[in-house]
């Protein structure tokens, strides 16, 4: 095997394939031409307005996609695109352009910049973000004529193994379905989006192979191993049979497996440790519990607030919570109350620009501070909770004061719906402990509260002093660290002797080497992605 | 040529989705139809052209049609934007 060929990165996501290459690089897209011969105009406007048409099905293809899949936010996204292409001015715009000889597919980055500066510059932030939406569709217009079908992720439309510098949450969700066979990227730790993404996808991937990938953009086939975490570009015979004989592994051991989605999770000795699901949107339920989810141990709200321009209303938030707790009917459903910080826009909060987001005015804190925005929050989940079992828990908390005023809000919100008439329901009330602070005060924190779910991502990512997302600090990114279990154990036994329970939902629940550890300390449920749920029953079971 | 103000009601103006919305209102006349904001002035077909009105709530903008169903389209359009 030609050593050169081979990327090694983080084994991010597990998995093999092989596959044609799929380049996702933004912000290089070059007109062919920058001119036409005099005569041609004519025919160069017609082959614009052909392209315009070509674009048109494809995006509302992706609204539909979108639609479908439940995300009505994201189709009315692509619904503006296609009015955006169509745009008469953008048209006559274009043609001026080409009749003075430039080429269409410069012509129509040209006037599309023209626009999206303008809105950059308005005052008006959501304006300004529209930006990237006219350059976007400029940009797949300009594609078009110049015949590379592809420029976005969701244009992709034949299986094959993506690659790119980096990948926000954003491209991977618009994927099609099936059309990803893996994610290599330069960028990125067993942490960042991208791996949590393709973990929830069950697509293999491998991040953090660095330079390496310029490499690889100009090969044509890409094997990847996201288990062992390496990726090779234009595999030879013997590596892609390497790839099959994992391949078939894998088969028997998923094969293997299926008994266990069905099973609730017992230790050999008999002890009950329940498994569950992390999610990160209510369509996401129904696959959670087709691969054995026994409840909810991590929901993750903050999706409702993301890329919009107003803050969800109460109401819009309970249907959302109430369609999730119904779909679990009697399994649990612990919801993490809106943990966001200086790294992420709110609609509506006026946040500071901070150093360190990740040490800044975030999750509980903003919480606290905001009442228009956390109390909406908590009076959805109140009454969502009369049609399941809902539990909730406070994101960065660091001591019991915090845990007294958040539950204080919470009783102010109970009381107002009770003096409304609302229907409610009965709300356990828990924790995240990913601070070492709230480890350290746990046993202070338990009198408070009816569990703890240890978030080991941040925790780590705290006790450690190393960033989540920076590549060099590889090492110090497991929660295999004394420090760390350390803190879990103290949280565990404070837990034991205030006659609460303590779930652990960062990347170490689904980790076998660490479950039989996080068994011993104490934990009683784990919650991870979905497709990590049965081999972590199976690991469970050999404890 | 028939023409009427109007002012804007929607929060969050003439963003986006409530220019895609008012653009395909618009495409059902034949009629020309322009948007006036101050100095300035859009095709009511275009949301490209509308957006770069930048339209806040609580603007006043003078709608303008002129041909067979100016009426009709001046009244629906004025309806839109002060009704959200």
């Amino acid at each position: 095997m030609d050593v050169t060929s081979k990327l090694v990165g983080v084994a991010a996501s597990e998995g093999v394939a092989v596959g044609p290459v799929f380049v996702h690089s933004p912000g290089e897209l070059k007109p062919e031409r920058e001119t036409i011969p005099e005569g041609t105009a004519d025919v160069e406007i017609e082959h614009f307005q052909r392209s315009v048409e070509a674009v048109v099905p494809k995006l509302s293809e992706t609204a539909e996609k979108m639609r479908e899949a439940g995300n009505d936010n994201e189709a009315a996204i692509f619904d503006a695109h296609i009015e955006l292409a169509q745009d008469p001015e953008l048209a006559e715009g274009v043609a001026e352009r080409v009749r003075n000889l430039e080429s269409p597919e410069a012509a129509v980055l040209a006037v599309g910049e023209e626009y999206a500066e303008m809105f950059a510059g308005m005052e008006d932030a959501y304006m300004a973000a529209r930006a990237d939406d006219v350059r976007d569709v400029a940009r797949q217009i300009s594609a078009e004529i110049m015949g590379e079908s592809s420029l976005g992720l969701e244009a992709l439309d034949r299986p094959s193994v993506v690659l790119a510098h980096g990948l926000a949450p954003s491209d991977t969700a618009r994927v099609p379905k099936g059309m990803a066979l893996g994610f290599v990227t330069a960028e990125g730790s067993k942490t960042s989006h991208v791996s949590i993404m393709a973990r929830s996808m069950g697509i293999p991937a491998v991040v953090g192979v660095g330079a390496s990938i310029e490499e690889a953009f100009k090969a044509d086939v890409v094997a990847i191993n996201g288990g062992e975490g390496y990726a090779i570009a234009d595999p030879d015979e013997e590596a892609i049979s390497d790839i099959e004989r994992r391949q078939a592994e894998l088969d028997t051991e998923r094969a293997e497996l299926e008994q266990y989605k069905d099973t609730e999770a017992h230790t050999s000795d008999g002890r009950r440790i329940e498994v569950s699901a992390n999610l990160g949107s209510a369509a996401e339920a129904a696959g959670a519990l087709e691969w054995g989810a026994e409840g909810v141990g991590l929901f993750r709200t903050e999706f409702l607030f993301m890329e919009r321009d107003e803050l969800p209303s109460e109401d819009e938030q309970y249907a959302v919570y109430r369609d999730v707790v119904e779909a679990f009917g009697e399994k649990p459903v612990i919801f993490r109350t809106l943990d966001v910080g200086g790294d992420k826009d709110l609609p509506g909060v006026e946040q500071p620009v901070e150093e360190n987001p990740f040490l800044g005015w975030r999750g509980i804190r903003m919480c606290l501070d905001v009442p228009e925005l956390f109390k909406p929050q908590l009076r959805a989940l109140l009454r969502a909770a009369a049609h399941g079992n809902l539990k909730m828990m406070f994101p960065m908390i660091v001591d019991a004061d915090e845990v007294r005023s958040a539950k204080a809000m919470l009783d102010e919100c109970r009381g107002e719906l009770e003096s409304e008439g609302a229907e409610i329901g009965s709300v356990e009330v828990g924790i995240m402990v990913e601070t070492p602070a709230a480890a350290l005060c746990a046993a202070d924190i338990a009198g408070e509260v009816a569990f703890f779910s240890v978030g080991t991502n941040d925790l780590v990512q705290y006790t450690l002093a190393a960033d989540r997302g920076n590549e060099r600090l590889r090492h110090l990114q497991s929660a295999d660290h004394p420090a760390v279990l350390n803190l879990i154990g103290q949280t565990c036994k404070a837990a034991e002797e205030a006659g609460i329970w303590v779930g652990v939902c960062g990347e170490a629940a689904a980790d076998p080497s660490l479950i039989p550890r996080l068994v011993e300390l104490g934990v009683k449920e784990l919650s991870m992605s979905a497709p990590s749920i049965p081999k972590a029953k199976k690991v469970v079971s050999e404890v | 040529m028939k023409e009427k103000e109007v002012t804007i009601v929607p929060e969050e103006g003439l963003h986006a989705r409530p220019a895609a919305e008012f653009v395909k209102a618009a495409k059902a006349y034949s009629s020309d139809i322009r948007v006036m904001k101050g100095d300035k002035n859009a095709n009511a077909k275009s949301s490209l052209n509308l957006m770069s009105l930048g339209a806040k709530k609580g603007d006043k903008l003078v709608i303008q049609a002129e041909g067979e169903d100016e009426e009709a389209a001046v009244e629906e359009l004025a309806a839109l934007i002060e009704e959200g």
